[in-house]
């Protein structure tokens, strides 16, 4: 009896071990996860550049980057092959991440383009 | 990866040539006494042309996507040397002579 229970307590401990074991390649979602934030980054710096140019000021701008980014989560899905999933682990890896981060340089390089254009 | 970058550097100077028609445009402006509305056509053609081009380097030029499901064809062969369980050193493939064996002794 008792050595059964043992056996049920082990197999549920195996269990847990097994769930929380990572069922995925980390190196590669690492990879992913690198290649998503090289595109994410590019691309805000030129969205910078072009709302610059195109002399958008207040709040046009940020709506410009929010479609830049539309955008650009749609092409990632098109080079994942829209198999998100054999690619990353939730689809908040391609659709959010990097979004503040690129946030940021895209007002440094707005601002930068609009000087150099508009003003100077 | 060459292709992508050459055409990401040639998106960038689309966009500072469109960067610099802009400038000319406004001074233009400035000497005709008028109020900046948008930018000229030419100018929008080409940024719209400079982002197309810098979009399809921005997807293409950082790496292609790895598999993350282990049973897949490219990850199984990885995985298995990975796990120090699976290494065996005594086996019957060590009577026979391999090419190993003879580097070492010479």
């Amino acid at each position: 009896m008792a050595g059964h229970n043992d056996s049920s307590v082990s197999e549920k401990k195996s269990s847990q071990a097994v769930d929380d074991l990572p069922t995925f390649s980390v190196e590669n979602m690492q990879n992913n996860m690198k290649v998503i934030y090289y595109s994410r980054t590019f691309l805000s710096i030129i969205g910078g550049v072009i709302a610059g140019i195109l002399g958008f000021t207040g709040f046009a701008g940020f709506i410009f980057y929010f479609l830049i980014m539309a955008i650009t989560s749609v092409g990632l899905m098109a080079k994942a092959k829209f198999s998100v999933h054999s690619y990353f682990d939730s689809w908040n890896r391609i659709i959010l991440d990097g979004f503040l981060g690129g946030l940021l340089s895209f007002v440094l390089f707005w601002t930068f383009a609009y000087d150099i254009v508009h003003i100077f | 990866m060459g292709l992508g970058f050459v055409v990401g550097v040639v998106g960038v100077v689309i966009l500072s040539h469109a960067a610099y028609s802009t400038i000319q445009y406004r001074s233009l402006l400035k000497i005709m006494e008028e109020e900046f509305s948008g930018p000229p056509m030419n100018v929008v053609v080409e940024l719209l042309l400079g982002l197309v081009l810098c979009m399809w380097a921005a997807l293409t030029v950082p790496g292609n996507f790895l598999s993350i499901k282990l049973d897949t064809d490219e990850n199984r062969m990885v995985s298995l040397p990975g796990n120090l369980d699976f290494m065996i050193f005594n086996h019957r493939g060590k009577v026979f002579s391999s090419e190993m064996d003879m580097k070492l002794k010479i």
